[in-house]
This record gives C-alpha cells, sequence and structure tokens, in this order.
C-alpha cells in the first residue's frame, strides 16, 4: 500500500511538468498582455517597454520559463505580475474558501440524492421512480447563473433578504459564515444531486440484482438490514468515485456562483488572473488544481480498500 | 434479456437493428418523453426559418420590453426583438454547438481511447495522462482558456466545449478496449500487427457503442450548459445570433422587468436536457441494463 | 428535505436580523461592478475602479471643479512667473497617514517617482507632467516647477491622480510599490483588502482640510460584479448606494425607498473608422456611415434612453463643446447615404468587421449599428471580443470599425490631441491631417484660453468634417442609495467625491 502511494506520488512529477508548459504556452498564445491590461489607454511604446522590463517579460520565453520553474522548485509560485503580492498564500486563502464551498455543495448533494436515488431503485419503473428521476434532473437543466439571479431576485423581494455582503471565514464567525455559503452551496449541490441520484439508482439496481442480496433476503433479514448494510454499503464503490470527481470539478469551477456571490474563492482569482494575463497566478491556480485532482482521486482508491476489503493494491 | 449476466462482450446486441431499437425506445413511457422532447428541439432547428415570424436581429424601435401579446408570442427584449423567433433560432446555435462539440469530443476520445487501449505501455501512459491533465481543470476554466486563446467564434465554442469532454470518451472506449483484448475473440485471434486492429476495431466498436450513445446524450446536454455558462462569463458565441445560453445571460438584467426573457429561454433548456437526459436513461436500460453512468 | 433547508435559513436569518441590530457604526456601504484591478498605487494604475478608493485615499496639488475651473487642493495657491514656471504654495498643516508632516520634498519625490522611468508611472507623459524639466523645493512649503517647453493644460493635468503627493518613506519600506500600501494624505486610510469581496477604507482623523474630512468611520466598497445582485443588495438594506445600471431605473421608478442620483459624465461612445483600411480611406464611405446612423435610436436601445447626442468634446466640457447637432452628418439620411456609398464605388454596399467589447453599452451599440448600417447595404460582423483582444485591437490598431467608450478629460488636450494628433498614443485610428497638428501644437503652447478655443474649435471641425469617427452618444452616469444618504452630489471631474456625506440613520 505504501509503496502505491509513492508510486502515485510520483506519477504526479510528470503532470505537473506538462501543465506548467501547457499553460506556459497558453498564456502566450492568448491575444493581450499584462502590460496592456496595466497601461489601457496611456499605453504608449516607452512605457510597455518600461514595463516589460520590469516584469520581466522583455527575456527570451524559455529563460522567463526556466526562472519560474525555478522558483515554482523552491515551494515559491512567484509574485502576481498586477499586485505584486505573493500568489501561494493567496491561492492557500481562496483554497479554503472554494473547498469549503465544495463541501458544503457535496453535503447538499448527497443529503438530496442518496435517499431519492435509494427509493428511486427500490420503486423502479414505478411512478415514484419517475417523477424523483425527472426532479433530480431539474437541478441539472438549469444553467446555475440564472438560479442563482432568480434566488437573490425571489429572497430580496419576497423576504427583504440578501446574503451578508462582507466575506468572513468559517473560524471566524461560524454563523455569518454558513449564511453566505448556504445559498449558493444549495444552488450547486441542486445541481450535482441529479448525477448523484442517478448514479446511487443505478448500482443500487445492480447490487439488488445480485444473488447474496436475494440470499440475505431469503434468509429474512429486515428490509431496511438488507438494503443499507448490503446493497447501498456494496453499491457506494462508483457513488464515492462520482464525489471525488465531483469535489475536483468544483475547485474553480464554482466560479460562476462565486462572482454572482461575490465569494473570494479559487475559480475567481483563476478567472482574474486570466483576464488580466497574470502568467504566475493562472500557472500557480492552475498546477494547484491539478495536483488538487490527483490527490483526491487517490484518496478515493485508497477508500476503496475501505468499502471493499477485498480491492488491494501493489 | 435485461438480466444478461456476462462480463464478456456480447455481439452484435450491443446495437440492435435501429428500428428495433426506436420501438424499444417508444415503448418505454420514460424513453418517448424523451424522445418526444428530442424531436421537438430538431424539428426547431431543422425548420427554424419557416417558424420564425420575425429576423432574429431586426430591431423594432416602438416595440421594446413587450410582454407576450399576438403579434410577438414570447414577447420582446430590450432591443424590441422578438423573443419566439429568437428561441426558435436558438435551438439551431445550441443544437448544432451542442452536437459538433459532442462530435468533437467522442471522435477524438475514440481515437485516443483506441490507441491507449491498444499500444498500452508507454503509449498509453502518455495519452491518459494528457486526459488526466485535461479532466483535471474545472471544465469552465479550461473552455475559457481555449477560447480566450482562440478567439471567441462559435466555432471556436465548439471547439473548446468539445476538448473539454474528450477525456470521458477516451475513458470509456480504452475500457471496452481492454475488456475485448482480455477475452477469447482476441486470444483465439492473436495474430499480430493490422490483422489484431482490424479485430480490435471489430469487436469494440460494437461494444462501445451503447456506453457511447448514452455518454453523448448526457455530454450534449452539458455542452449546452456549458455555452450559457461562458455566455454569462463574456466568452460565449458571438451576437446578434441567438444562443439560448447567451439570451438567459443577457435577461438577466431584465429578469424583474420583462421576467418573459428569463423565462422562454430557461423553459427551453430545460426541456432540451430534460429530453436529453431522459432519453440517455432509456437508451442505456434498452441497451445495456449494466452501463453506469 | 426542502422543509428542514428553509428552517435552517430562517434560523440564520433571525440570527442575521438579531446581528444587524446592533450595527450602529457610521460606516458607508458601497455596492461597485468591478473589484480594484491590481491595488492602489496612485501613480502606475488606470483601472477606474481602482480609483475609486485612490480617491479617497490620496491628495493633489490642485483639483478641478464641475466646471473645470483649477481649485486648491494641497497647494492653496499657485503662480506663474512665467510660461513654463509654477510655483506652488503648500497648505502647512497637511499630514501624511504616517502622521508624518507633508512638506515641499515630498512633492518633489512624487515628480521624481512620477518622471523615474524604472517606475513606468502614467503620468510620464505630456499628457500628464512629462513636460516637467526640474522640480525644485524652494522652502519647506513652496514648489517650483519648471517645463520644458510651454503645456497650457498642465495645471489641469495636475488634478490627475497620477499625479498624487505620496510619502517616499511608504514607497521605500514596500520596496517602490503602492499597489498595496498606503502612502497618502486623503481623508481615507486604507483599511483592508478581501480581492473579489470587499475593499475597506478608514476615515483618517488629522486630514488637513476640514471641509474635505471624512463623515464616515469608513466606507466600505463591496464587489458585486451582478446588477440585479447589487440591487437586491440596496434594496435589502445590506448596502447604502450602488454604481447603477440604465436599465434599472425603469424598475425603481417611483419607489420612494430608493433614491437616484445621476451625473452627466463627460465619456461619449462611438465608432472609429481605421482611415487606413479600404473602404474607409474614402471619405465618402464615413460620410455614408454617419449619415446612416440615428442616434437616438441607439441611445434609446444602448443606454435606455440616458444619454445625449454627442460628438468627442461633449457638452460637458463646457465652452470647449462644438454643438454637433447642427453637423449636416448628425442627422440620419438613409437617401444620401446610399447615394453617397454609390459615389464611393460601392453601389451594393460592402462587409465589414466591427468590434465591440469591455462595456454592455458598448456592445449594445455595436448591435445597434449593424442594424443601421444594413439598411444602406453594410453587412456588418459583430465581433464581441475579451478584455485582451479588445486591448489587443486598440494597441495594435488593428479593426475596420471599432466602438470604444472614451473620457474627454478635462481639457482639449486630452480630448482633441490625445486622440486624433499624428503619432498619439490613443490615435488608433492612425489619422493624420497636417492642419490639425498643428492646432494641438499652437494651442498648447499658447496660455490665452479664448485662442486656445479658437485653435481647438478648428481642429474639432476639421475632424468632424472629416467624418473619421461617428460619435454617438455622452452617457449619463447612474448610482442608486438609500434615502439616508444625503449630500451625495458627484460629478465628472470627481464621482466618488464623499466629503460631507451623511448617512441619517
Amino acid at each position: 500500500m505504501r509503496d502505491y502511494i509513492i508510486r502515485r506520488l510520483l506519477s504526479l512529477i510528470p503532470i505537473l511538468i506538462g501543465v506548467s508548459i501547457a499553460i506556459f504556452i497558453i498564456m502566450q498564445l492568448i491575444p493581450g498582455d499584462v502590460v496592456s491590461g496595466i497601461l489601457g489607454i496611456e499605453e504608449t511604446p516607452e512605457l510597455r517597454a518600461m514595463w516589460e522590463a520590469k516584469l520581466g517579460l522583455d527575456k527570451p520565453l524559455v529563460q522567463q520559463y526556466f526562472s519560474w520553474i525555478g522558483k515554482a522548485l523552491t515551494g515559491n509560485f512567484g509574485e502576481s505580475f498586477r499586485t505584486g503580492a505573493p500568489v501561494f498564500p493567496e491561492i492557500m486563502i481562496r483554497f479554503k474558501i472554494s473547498a469549503e464551498l465544495a463541501i458544503l455543495a457535496c453535503v447538499i448533494a448527497w443529503i438530496i440524492a442518496l435517499p431519492l436515488g435509494i427509493l428511486s431503485s427500490l420503486k423502479r419503473n414505478s411512478v415514484i421512480d419517475r417523477i424523483v428521476r425527472v426532479v433530480a434532473l431539474l437541478g441539472v437543466s438549469v444553467p446555475n447563473f440564472a438560479s442563482a439571479t432568480l434566488l437573490i431576485l425571489f429572497f430580496s423581494k419576497a423576504f427583504h433578504y440578501y446574503t451578508p455582503v462582507k466575506y468572513v471565514g468559517l473560524f471566524e464567525n461560524f454563523g455569518t459564515n454558513m449564511e453566505i455559503m448556504l445559498l449558493p452551496a444549495f444552488i450547486l449541490g441542486s445541481v450535482m444531486a441529479g448525477s448523484v441520484m442517478r448514479m446511487t439508482r443505478s448500482s443500487m439496481l445492480e447490487v439488488l440484482r445480485q444473488d447474496y442480496i436475494k440470499a440475505v433476503r431469503a434468509k429474512g433479514a429486515p428490509e431496511r438490514v438488507t438494503i443499507f448494510r448490503h446493497a447501498f454499503k456494496n453499491s457506494s464503490i462508483p457513488i464515492v468515485t462520482l464525489i471525488g470527481m465531483q469535489i475536483g470539478g468544483l475547485m474553480g469551477g464554482t466560479v460562476v456562483i462565486e462572482q454572482i456571490f461575490s465569494i473570494p474563492g479559487l475559480g475567481q482569482y483563476v478567472l482574474t488572473g486570466i483576464s488580466q494575463r497574470d502568467f504566475p497566478v493562472v500557472q500557480g491556480c492552475v498546477l494547484f488544481i491539478a495536483f488538487l485532482y490527483v490527490i483526491i482521486n487517490l484518496l478515493v482508491d485508497i477508500l476503496y480498500t475501505y468499502i471493499d476489503p477485498r480491492i488491494t493494491y501493489s | 434479456m435485461k438480466l444478461l449476466k456476462t462480463n464478456r462482450p456480447v455481439k452484435n446486441r450491443a446495437l440492435p437493428g435501429n428500428e428495433s431499437l426506436l420501438r424499444q425506445l417508444w415503448n418505454d413511457p420514460m424513453g418517448r418523453a424523451g424522445m418526444i422532447g428530442v424531436g421537438i428541439v430538431i424539428l426547431m432547428a431543422i425548420f427554424a426559418p419557416w417558424i420564425a415570424r420575425y429576423d432574429v436581429a431586426k430591431m423594432h424601435a416602438k416595440d421594446k420590453l413587450i410582454s407576450p401579446c399576438a403579434a410577438y408570442w414570447f414577447g420582446t427584449d430590450n432591443f424590441g426583438r422578438d423573443v419566439f423567433s429568437r428561441i426558435v433560432y436558438g435551438a439551431r446555435v445550441s443544437l448544432v454547438v451542442g452536437i459538433v462539440a459532442v462530435g468533437i469530443a467522442a471522435g477524438f476520445g475514440y481515437l485516443f481511447g483506441m490507441i491507449a487501449g491498444f499500444f498500452e505501455g508507454r503509449t498509453e501512459t502518455v495519452i491518459m495522462m494528457v486526459m488526466d491533465v485535461i479532466f483535471a481543470f474545472p471544465s469552465i476554466l479550461l473552455a475559457l482558456f481555449i477560447v480566450a486563446a482562440l478567439g471567441p467564434s462559435i466555432v471556436n465554442t465548439m471547439i473548446a466545449i468539445g476538448i473539454v469532454n474528450i477525456p470521458v470518451f477516451a475513458r470509456t472506449v480504452r475500457a471496452s478496449v481492454k475488456t475485448v483484448k482480455s477475452t477469447d475473440y482476441s486470444a483465439n485471434a492473436r495474430s499480430i500487427g493490422l490483422k489484431k486492429m482490424k479485430i480490435l476495431f471489430k469487436h469494440v466498436t460494437p461494444n462501445v457503442m451503447a456506453p457511447f450513445t448514452v455518454q453523448a446524450t448526457l455530454a450534449l446536454s452539458g455542452a449546452i450548459l456549458t455555452e450559457a455558462s461562458m455566455s454569462f462569463l463574456g466568452l460565449g458565441i458571438q451576437p446578434p445570433n441567438p444562443s439560448w445560453g447567451s439570451m438567459l445571460s443577457d435577461a438577466r438584467k431584465f429578469m424583474e422587468r420583462a421576467p418573459w426573457l428569463v423565462i422562454f429561454p430557461a423553459l427551453f433548456i430545460i426541456m432540451t436536457i430534460l429530453s436529453f437526459n431522459i432519453l440517455g436513461d432509456a437508451l442505456r436500460d434498452v441497451l445495456d441494463p449494466k452501463l453506469k453512468l | 428535505m426542502k422543509k428542514l433547508f428553509a428552517l435552517a435559513l430562517a434560523l440564520v436569518m433571525a440570527l442575521s436580523l438579531l446581528s444587524g441590530a446592533m450595527a450602529e457604526e457610521n460606516v458607508l456601504r458601497y455596492g461597485v461592478d468591478a473589484d480594484a484591478a491590481g491595488g492602489f498605487d496612485p501613480h502606475t494604475i488606470s483601472a477606474v475602479a481602482s480609483m475609486r478608493m485612490i480617491g479617497q485615499m490620496y491628495n493633489t496639488l490642485v483639483d478641478v471643479d464641475e466646471n473645470l475651473n483649477v481649485i486648491p487642493e494641497l497647494a492653496t495657491s499657485w503662480e506663474q512667473p512665467d510660461d513654463t514656471t509654477y510655483i506652488f504654495h503648500l497648505a502647512d498643516n497637511v499630514t501624511f497617514h504616517s502622521g508624518r508632516r507633508m512638506t515641499a520634498e515630498d512633492v518633489k519625490y512624487s515628480f521624481e517617482r512620477i518622471l523615474d522611468p524604472a517606475v513606468g508611472a502614467l503620468g510620464n507623459s505630456s499628457s500628464y507632467v512629462g513636460d516637467i524639466d526640474t522640480v525644485e523645493a524652494v522652502d519647506e512649503l513652496t514648489v517650483k516647477i519648471t517645463l520644458k517647453n510651454i503645456n497650457a493644460p498642465f495645471l489641469a493635468n495636475l488634478s490627475s491622480s497620477y499625479c498624487s503627493i505620496v510619502d517616499k518613506d511608504v514607497v521605500e519600506a514596500n520596496d517602490g510599490s503602492l499597489l498595496l500600501a498606503d502612502g497618502g494624505t486623503g481623508p481615507y486610510t486604507l483599511g483592508e483588502w478581501v480581492p473579489d469581496n470587499h475593499v475597506t477604507v478608514n476615515a483618517y482623523a488629522d486630514y488637513f482640510d476640514e471641509a474635505g474630512k471624512a463623515s464616515f468611520d469608513a466606507i466600505e466598497f463591496y464587489v458585486m460584479t451582478d446588477a440585479s445582485a447589487r440591487l437586491a443588495a440596496l434594496r435589502t438594506g445590506a448596502v447604502d448606494l450602488i454604481v447603477a445600471d440604465t436599465a434599472m431605473l425603469d424598475l425603481v421608478e417611483g419607489d420612494d425607498s430608493i433614491q437616484v442620483v445621476s451625473y452627466q459624465s463627460r465619456n461619449y461612445t462611438g465608432l472609429f473608422l481605421n482611415v487606413n483600411r479600404a473602404p474607409f480611406d474614402n471619405p465618402l464611405v464615413r460620410q455614408a456611415v454617419n449619415l446612416a446612423l440615428d442616434r437616438e435610436e441607439i441611445i434609446e436601445f444602448a443606454f435606455n434612453g440616458k444619454a445625449t447626442v454627442s460628438g468627442f468634446v461633449p457638452a460637458s466640457l463646457g465652452h470647449w463643446a462644438v454643438d454637433v447637432t447642427e453637423n449636416e452628418y448628425y442627422t440620419q439620411n438613409i437617401e444620401k447615404a446610399k447615394q453617397l456609398l454609390a459615389e464611393a464605388g460601392y453601389p451594393n454596399g460592402f462587409e465589414t468587421n466591427i468590434i465591440v467589447g469591455l462595456l454592455d453599452s458598448i456592445r449594445d451599440t455595436g448591435l445597434v449599428v449593424e442594424q443601421q448600417l444594413s439598411e444602406i447595404g453594410i453587412k456588418v460582423n459583430v465581433q464581441d471580443v475579451e478584455r485582451g483582444q479588445y486591448l489587443d485591437a486598440w494597441n495594435g490598431h488593428d479593426f475596420d470599425i471599432m466602438v470604444c467608450q472614451n473620457g474627454a478629460g478635462s481639457d482639449p488636450s486630452r480630448a482633441v490631441a490625445f486622440f486624433f494628433k499624428t503619432g498619439s498614443s490613443a490615435n488608433i485610428q492612425d489619422y493624420s491631417n497636417a492642419r490639425v497638428d498643428e492646432l494641438c501644437e499652437l494651442a498648447v503652447a499658447t496660455s490665452d484660453a479664448a485662442v486656445r478655443e479658437e485653435y481647438y474649435k478648428e481642429a474639432i471641425n476639421i475632424i468632424l468634417d472629416d467624418c473619421i469617427v461617428a460619435i454617438v452618444a455622452s452617457p449619463q452616469e447612474y448610482f442608486l442609495a438609500s434615502p439616508a444618504l444625503q449630500g451625495f452630489a458627484p460629478n465628472a471631474s470627481n464621482a466618488n467625491n464623499f466629503a460631507g456625506v451623511t448617512l441619517a440613520k
């Protein structure tokens, strides 16, 4: 097991190098650069030359890349071209916010989807099953910016309510933080619920068909035990996979909701970085997200061995 | 037939004759609902010029933000443009974006999955690593990145959404290739080179069709939503061409003043995505109930 | 499940009401449409969104009032012994936020920083203070500035935030950058910046000018890029003031719980034609484009009716402006336009591209223009591009038609010379007219206002007759506020002036 984990972690290195080269090339290809963003309408050739020198953009491309990677190897993701603030601490601050949002969204999605999925599988092809499936799909069908705008309008009109505007961290003020996060998390969660529900349903269906479930039932075990101890536990592997993928996807994928609710998360940081052509910010964030993705996948794989002891890695 | 239990790929069952497939779908109430929904959207897209009542870009200065009425069935927007006509043409844009994007994703996914599964070893590691890298990136951000690099246009939007969706298809195909490889057919016919490849193609393709079709219906709805989110972030398709996503995004400012601007595009997006999803579910049940997607 | 969620929400809402009732601080909460971009260094930040905070944190030697008169700020008075020499007498009670007294040395340092090539300051060009030859601290409170050549609008240029006076100690303590530091003398100090959420500025108790003193304990700028979120926040009392979108105005009409505040901007929106590219190198085509436009209709669609027909020197520039409504190309005439196109050799029109971006009003203008030009047979492809591409088209002068919204500044040296003089950085059309160049040079080199006005008016009329641009309108800017906000009177010279503004709670 330990060897396996080490091997997986080592495979990170080529992925991260590949990502960093890809990002560097894309940033060169994108029209516009950070200097035109800084100078805007005041740009003159002299000012441009000054800023390029100041930011080291006048050096050959290869040298720019290696000077960045050199720093990155020492754990320093460099400083933002725009603010001059170090990138890594900012990523960590924003990661915590996005992670909280993602986890809350997942929890909400599970709370909605798991019971519905199990119910739907038990009542397969009944009217209830069909209604549940359509309702679960509704969340997936509406672009989340539309549902967010609608909910904001609804709460402000009907309850004279708007989420607190000043962001506070989870550990500064738990209540206010929850108040800020719940509505956005609910919107994200309702989108995720559709696919979790679908996955739960189909995994359950498959397990329920297996002979051993029939055996358990034949033994006269109560239906609740049959469903939860045996069927659900054994069908949870694909569900765990899906959840792992979703949490990974939510890192930065929450950008639309973050923007509407003014949540200072990772998604907005990357988006600002892209639109300002702030290379160190984009590079740092993307590498971090890729790293996280691999780690989450690893965790999911390790989790498998607990769910199903038959699975081993060597 | 629904309880067929085997890990071996089943020859010629994954793709039954088209006629019987459609009939099976039609007999399932969910499948029927999905087929009707998808049918309506496709018909709308095809016959848009005959259904639409006005030019989609035509502005009527005196008829700004009019609520639904006899002259404008779905009302007008802030430029006095007919919402009904824009919805009808929007079906075209949204569908084309979805279909082409999924086509790109499925095509390249098939190719990469085949190569990876066939050659194994280093080739597979590299290809799957690239797929992992693409997959690791939140799809909306990656699509934004690509469109920012290529410049916003309908073609580039399709390319971007297509690229984002390649890994899912590649993984599906690779898994199928591996299953086929481990079975008797290929073991029996284990000759070398092209011949082997021919066998693979012959056996993998039918087996991969089922997960592929289902995946495609799901990816299609995902593509329509991604396009909508990109419009929201200012990198959608080019005006004055309407897509449902861009209509919805533009309408947010007017949600309170003119709710019909939001309601109709939203309704059609919901209907389309619901239909495709339901159809996908039904297809899966018909094609291969064991599929987990 | 939904019930549970509703219950939880109701609970947190009740909690928030309790905590809301306890808050009794004198804070202005201001919902803005964009986050500060890059930070708050007054010398290197060009983003309008950052200016909102920079304006509270820094002062300049002089200011410009609503009617474009230069008025005292850090300098209480000034004299001009000759055309290229300015002597400023500084207020004697100005302190930086560090508490240190501001002296002539600091003014000298600030201009040296602006002129230092390594800093890359935006004011280091002749449209600001790039013409400075020497800055001398005559005594503790007297500064003498000499210019290399006569620059008539120099005094007005000094009112730009690019010419803010900064604290040398703070600059040096922060490795030469003020992006995330506060080295100002203004009524508010930089509090905290949580990017993508809010910026807080706190009152500075020792501000030198009683009248300009902070009337709030703090101003909190909340970043709400989504217009409907801003309106919802204002309606529910989460913020006291928001930057409005013209589409919102219909919703708050007749609503007593919301007050509308507005001012006429000195910006203008319009079409810039690429005069070096066929077919726009042909004056007849440019005239036809101008004649094809129904500017009132564009205003109705793109600005919800809240703008006035304008040229590139808007009426808000007072006596400098030329009344464009009398211009023959400002009244739509489709027949004449078609005829001109035919004369130019395009009887069936042609196809061209129009670049739009950055703002909704720019994009919407492009969309209406597309329709209007199709009336005379010109097929326009609208290219709604992302910010970086828009700036690339601007800087690379790479476009057929580009819709821009520009600021006319406070002097025609900006409105005319900056955009239309040969070789000027903002002359994105590469327009070149010898007489216009000559007039611009003459106008900068004389300090007689009446003569300058004559020069500029001649230049303006040449450019108008050349039809190289098709300017549409000068927008009205709007804010929405709670009725409790009193004394907020923004103007085009200072849109975020909170001196004397109060919240009657």
